[in-house]
């Protein structure tokens, strides 16, 4: 049966390159966004403007979660386990 | 084998690492690293949440006494503590004849600031941010925030002092 991982890990490495680029400019733009959050939470903590907050929170356990489903995208880069199986 | 060489050979057996192996971060790992740093951020948000619902900031309760009128003259300013806190506070005599009270500690980096006489300013020696000393407001500099402020009562020749009450609202 052919899988998602199967296929990937026979794909070109020229393919696993750019799809592995990818996932980290994602992710940086996550944490980016991130910090963003948690600096307008934290200065508007300071300010005792609460509304803000949770919504703060919950755009920041959302972008961490796709975060996180994303690493499932990530090449597993068995080259050595191929080898294994050549040999 | 002379004996050099015999050292050279023993030591790479007992730490087989090569320079490049132990000094290079693979993309994989920098991935994984990342989404570390985001669950990190994500836990931080929650805390500053969760610290001003659950452990809200103490307010000013009651009116009290600072000093005399007298004590501080036009332009003067006199820090003062509120009894059972530890937050420091000016209180200014500006030129009008106003006086304010304001939190001597700067919303940037919390260095201790101080009235500039004759010029209505309040300032932050540490990074150079100003505040308005009417109204507490940032004129220039990196302050994020307005000084927080107490209300000045007068009562006779007394200044007394108790939370602000934001009086456009």
């Amino acid at each position: 049966m052919s899988t998602f991982r199967r296929s990937q890990n026979q794909a070109n490495p020229n393919k696993l390159n750019v799809i592995l680029s990818t996932l980290i400019f994602v992710l940086i733009l996550n944490v980016s966004i991130q910090i963003w959050l948690l600096y307008a939470a934290l200065n508007n903590a300071l300010d005792n403007n609460k509304e803000i907050l949770i919504p703060a929170f919950i755009g920041s356990l959302i972008l961490f979660l796709i975060g996180f489903g994303w690493l499932y995208y990530l090449p597993k880069g068995n080259f050595r386990n191929n080898t294994y199986k050549n040999n | 084998m002379s004996k050099e060489d015999n050292l050279r050979e023993n030591w790479k057996k007992d730490f087989p690492y090569k320079k490049q192996e132990s000094t290079q971060v693979s993309r994989r790992d920098f991935a994984k690293f990342l989404t570390l740093v985001s669950g990190g951020l994500m836990v931080g948000s929650g805390l500053v949440a969760a610290k001003a619902y659950l452990l809200p900031g103490e307010e000013v309760v009651g009116e009290h006494f600072v000093c005399q009128i007298k004590d501080i003259p036009l332009g003067g300013t006199r820090g003062f503590v509120i009894e059972g806190s530890t937050i420091p506070y000016i209180l200014v005599h500006l030129e009008s004849g106003m006086f304010r009270a304001f939190e001597q500690k700067c919303t940037h980096l919390s260095c201790a600031v101080y009235y500039k006489p004759n010029s209505g300013i309040i300032h932050c020696p540490c990074h150079e941010g100003s505040f308005d000393a009417l109204t507490g407001d940032v004129i220039a500099g990196p302050p994020p925030r307005a000084l927080p402020q107490l209300e000045v009562v007068l009562k006779g020749e007394k200044i007394f002092v108790k939370a602000f009450q934001n009086k456009e609202s």
